[in-house]
């Protein structure tokens, strides 16, 4: 109770606290990495872009590095630019929607309710994980120090979207209130229709961002050595700043009914960590609350217990104890 | 107590019919009306989609609904019903077209037979006209699928959903069942070939569909 009296006097920003500092410093940051890269573009160059879809095919004449899918969907219809989670660059690579084009190609516009959605809802799940990032790291009160560590691939078939954070409490069971606390949290960020800003910088830059941040500046190297260029994406969602591979929705309104449904403590490689899980639905689709409870109530049994048990039946033997430590050691393993 | 059940005597349409009709203003007055209407169903038994406005479309659905259900309930047999469906419908082709056609069409449905649509009017954005179609037309839909389509994002989790639950189920069965097998196993014979526990308990592993029927021989 003494939790849910801290988590009821939320505030967006913890103002005069150490966090507010780190916020306001990396996006001072981010601001200015932006625009300095902005500027590095010298001459602005013309590209032509070809769009291909409802209401009509359409060449528009676009600025490279400059103009975004989302500035097309501008130019053709005003229900494609709302409509529009993710676009489809020359029929291979999928592109955020406020990330500049970098030269003429064709352009498709997906959305949530295609025919075969598969990596819309891929970008959803995932950004679903980043806008849990962004309510974790805001809504506990001063009192409760956060450090946002990490969120696997997206796995839309196991149920929940996770985050997990290390927490400065040391046995916390979120009580019913409070998880509905953080979701309305999350429907608060949707109603702010939050675009998600993209931005490449080297691991150098990066560092510095989160040089508060002792797990996510462990993570860099490793991801800039994964990266093809060596480069860390970053996103961010109001003055929320995190590391991901994207692509991401276009802005935080796709997010339509949402909920947080449970919070486990695990035992990672980084120490205890408490994992946020969550299930949600974009904008549009609608779903009767009978079947959103079954997806609610599966939502909130602890990610990869079923690949557990699955594991455990196949191996011989009844150490079943020392079994599921090696599975969840392994599974870690390939999580991370 | 002589008087006829009313409910028996007109069958029972599956949308709402207004309880007074419209007068839908015509210069000739109500005979001009009922022309309109003749004109309007018999476009939509011919059509199968017409965009109309909104007032015009709704009337013309109870009278193209009812047409349709007296077809099915009395048949082209009765001289009433063929009476009718000459007033009508305006071509004799669609008098074929309503027999022959629609009604071994919505013979078993359960739904109604025409549908709505509201769309934006082509002339006044703000005044909306109403599109009108029979079911199982053979146009392309006008609104995306979102119930049956099982790629959508909602029918992803609630397969998912699905599946882990069977999965459950079918376990609980091949545990109960090769519990037993294994007694009769013991009892029986000691050289059987297959311990049918772990072979059950394989198939569960890789497709839980398969396992009722062996788990129904063991049993």
């Amino acid at each position: 109770m003494k939790l849910l009296s801290s988590l009821r006097s939320l505030k967006p920003y913890r103002t005069y606290s150490s966090f507010a500092s780190i916020i306001e410093k990396q996006n001072r940051l981010f601001t200015g990495e932006l625009e300095r890269q902005r500027n590095d573009i010298g001459r602005i160059e013309k590209i032509e872009v070809s769009y291909e879809g409802r209401p009509e095919n359409k060449t528009i004449i676009m600025n490279k590095f400059l103009s975004s899918p989302y500035d097309a969907t501008r130019h053709i219809a005003e229900w494609l630019s709302q409509q529009g989670a993710l676009a489809q660059v020359d029929d291979t690579y999928i592109w955020d929607m406020h990330r500049p084009l970098e030269g003429s190609c064709r352009l498709k516009i997906l959305t949530v309710t295609d025919p075969d959605p598969h990596h819309v809802n891929k970008a959803f799940w995932k950004s679903c994980s980043f806008f849990l990032g962004a309510v974790i790291s805001q809504s506990f009160a001063d009192n409760v120090q956060v450090t946002l560590h990490s969120f696997p691939s997206p796995q839309i078939t196991s149920g929940s979207f996770l985050y997990d954070a290390r927490l400065s409490l040391a046995d916390w069971q979120p009580t019913p209130n409070e998880l509905r606390v953080l979701s309305a949290e999350m429907v608060k960020l949707a109603n702010r229709a939050l675009p998600l800003e993209r931005l490449a910088v080297s691991a150098d830059f990066a560092k510095i961002i989160f040089e508060n941040n002792e797990f996510k500046s462990q993570q860099i190297p490793d991801i800039a050595g994964n990266s093809a260029d060596g480069k860390i994406t970053l996103y961010r969602v109001g003055n929320h700043i995190d590391i991901s591979k994207g692509p991401l929705i276009g802005d935080t309104s796709f997010l339509g009914r949402c909920s947080i449904t449970a919070v486990h403590k695990i035992e990672s490689e980084d120490g205890p960590l408490f994992r946020f899980q969550g299930v949600a639905l974009p904008k549009g689709l609608m779903m009767n609350h009978f079947a959103y409870r079954i997806l609610e109530e599966r939502a909130s049994k602890p990610f990869g217990f079923q690949k557990l048990q699955l594991m455990i039946r196949n191996v011989p033997g009844d150490d079943s104890e020392i079994v599921i430590r090696k599975v969840a050691r392994s599974l870690r393993k390939i999580r991370s | 107590m002589n008087q006829a059940d009313v409910s028996k005597l007109v069958s029972r349409l599956r949308v709402r019919v207004a309880a007074k009709p419209r007068r839908l203003s015509n210069p000739q007055g109500p005979e001009g009306r009922m022309n309109k209407l003749r004109a309007t169903v018999s476009g939509i038994i011919k059509y199968e989609r017409v965009e109309l406005n909104s007032n015009l479309a709704d009337e013309a659905r109870g009278y193209t609904e009812r047409l349709i259900s007296e077809a099915i309930r009395y048949g082209d047999s009765d001289p009433n019903m063929m009476e009718m469906a000459d007033y009508w419908l305006e071509e004799k082709q669609l008098v074929h077209k309503l027999f022959k056609v629609l009604v071994p069409r919505f013979e078993n449905s359960s739904l109604s037979y025409t549908k709505i649509y509201r769309c934006p009017g082509i002339i006044r954005p703000d005044f909306p006209s109403l599109v009108i179609e029979l079911r199982g037309n053979p146009f392309p839909p006008l609104v995306k699928d979102l119930s049956t389509n099982r790629n959508l994002l909602h029918n992803v989790l609630l397969d998912a959903a699905k599946k882990e639950f069977r999965k459950q189920q079918y376990e609980i069965i091949a545990k109960g069942s090769a519990g037993q097998a294994r007694e009769t196993d013991r009892n029986i014979s000691e050289e059987s070939t297959k311990p049918v526990g772990d072979s059950s308990d394989s198939t569960d592993a890789e497709s839980p569909e398969k396992v009722t029927p062996q788990s129904e021989k063991n049993t």
